[in-house]
């Protein structure tokens, strides 16, 4: 059978012969070198076979010299089927689209990802990107490689050590590494720390100056913590100079940190009953379709089965390349809430009541403060609410800067 | 001059052990079961018809008989024969 191996792919014919004996024409086929196969009698007159695409021509010699009848009854193989569909046009048409939408499609950059930089700088390679032609919807024949990408950006861009530029299918990946700018500290001008605010002074240290206070000073805002007037010459001085009076100060700018106890009487009203709202789980889904202020829906059209509805919103824009369209696409979220009335008790009250004073003075002060001890100063019932005034030790920096006026 | 023929041939089958067929111009015939037979080394295709093939061989004919046949290979001197055999005769001629 090795000879009718692979003749799907060079094409047979089925053939039928009509005539007294038709398989004494297969026999003259094969002694001309033709091979057939599969040979069928249908009756006495009619006989079928199958024989090469290659060999018809063969045959039609072969049958103009007898007397019997030749018709094909079918036509298998590779070549019949690409005539058949070369012939379809249409078809053919839309092959060649495709394909040329498949090679257009893949030639376009549809991403480009940042990666390691902060916002603002991944704002500018956008930026530099767009000017040297890469952007969403750009053609990729007409950017340079990412090679020469990569050095002109660190050229364009200052504030980057590095940038790694590489192209994957469609999607341009940089990564970049920003640098540190470090600016040079200006040598700061002459100054004192003075305290900012009342308190006792809990820790002391100095970096450059001279302390004027010890540890558990009383200080009242404006007292003088750390001195930037140094008399390191003083004594130099008063030898030299028998008066003294004119003393030469050297000036710097004092630096440290001074800690200090201080005291904050806060007030808060607590109410016994409060609500507050819970997601149950249950949303639905609602799709719209948005141009400018208006909005069609296209899914979820009925009103959702419960009553209580918190509503998210989220715009999807529709691109066509890099043009936004004045169409939008909204998907919003409406989840089932449910309102609780809650009742607290007294001392709950006054337990919520603390750990909100106490959050509410820490956000007003920084993190670095820190709160020692609160006290509960008073309390009183009204109105249903629970009016607290709480007494609370904070030990936080005091020291704010102030220039010396050197006076010439 | 035959007769001298015939005793080179059979003194080659013997003592040298070639096949027989090819020497002596016989058909090969191999039969698979009921379903196929191979014949190779025919001298041309006589009569074929669904319950029936005849073949000309060297001094003779092999006729083959059964039911539903298809031709299933040809090519010179070799067919296969594909269908359910019930006889296989020589006729010498």
């Amino acid at each position: 059978m090795k000879q009718v191996q692979g003749t799907f792919i060079t094409g047979y014919v089925t053939i039928l012969i009509r005539g007294h004996y038709p398989e004494l024409f297969f026999q003259k086929c094969t002694n001309h070198g033709i091979t057939v196969w599969n040979i069928k009698k249908i009756n006495n007159e009619a006989c079928e076979g199958n024989m090469k695409l290659s060999d018809v021509k063969e045959v039609r010699k072969l049958i103009r010299k007898t007397h019997y009848k030749l018709s094909f009854i079918q036509k298998k193989g590779y070549p019949f089927h690409y005539k058949r569909f070369i012939r379809k046009k249409p078809l053919l048409f839309g092959l060649i689209i495709s394909l040329f939408f498949i090679f257009f499609l893949s030639n376009i950059i549809w991403d480009i990802r940042i990666s390691g930089v902060p916002k603002d700088i991944e704002e500018k390679i956008e930026k530099q990107l767009e000017q040297y032609g890469i952007h969403k919807g750009a053609w990729i024949f007409s950017i340079d490689s990412p090679n020469s990408i990569q050095q002109e950006l660190i050229k364009d861009v200052p504030e980057l050590l590095w940038v790694g530029v590489s192209q994957k299918g469609t999607t341009f990946m940089l990564e970049g590494v920003e640098k540190l700018v470090v600016k040079e500290e200006k040598p700061l001008e002459p100054r004192n720390l003075i305290a900012s605010k009342k308190g006792v002074i809990s820790n002391i240290y100095v970096a450059k100056g001279l302390p004027m206070v010890s540890v558990n000073d009383y200080v009242e805002p404006g007292d003088m913590l750390v001195s930037g007037k140094i008399g390191e010459n003083e004594i130099e001085q008063e030898e030299k100079d028998d008066e003294g009076k004119e003393m030469n100060y050297d000036y710097v700018a004092a630096e440290g940190d001074i800690t200090a106890k201080t005291w904050y009487e806060v007030n808060v009203t607590v109410p016994f009953h409060y609500n507050y709202e819970e997601l149950t789980g249950r949303k639905e889904k609602k799709y719209h379709l948005k141009f400018g202020d208006f909005q069609l829906p296209i899914w979820g059209f009925q009103a959702p089965e419960f009553e209580n509805i918190h509503y998210d919103p989220y715009e999807k824009p529709i691109h066509f390349f890099k043009w936004k369209l004045p169409v939008g696409f909204v998907e919003s979220t409406l989840s089932e809430k449910q309102v609780f009335q809650g009742k607290r008790t007294k001392e709950e009250a006054i337990q919520v009541g603390v750990e909100q004073a106490k959050s509410e003075l820490l956000l007003g002060l920084g993190p670095e403060a820190k709160i020692l001890t609160e006290k509960v100063l008073h309390e009183s019932i009204e109105d249903g609410k629970v009016n607290l005034s709480i007494y609370i030790t904070v030990e936080e920096e005091i020291a704010t800067a102030q220039p010396i006026n050197q006076g010439d | 001059m035959k007769k001298w023929q015939q005793r080179v041939r059979s003194l080659l089958i013997n003592s040298f052990a070639l096949p027989s067929d090819v020497i002596l111009e016989l058909p090969r015939i191999t039969v698979i079961g009921q379903i196929h037979v191979y014949i190779e080394n025919h001298k041309g295709l006589e009569i074929y018809s669904d319950t029936e093939l005849k073949l000309k061989v060297n001094k003779g004919y092999v006729q083959i008989t059964g039911n539903a046949f298809v031709l299933r290979m040809m090519l010179p001197e070799e067919i296969l024969l594909e269908g359910t055999i019930t006889d296989i005769k020589f006729i010498p001629s």
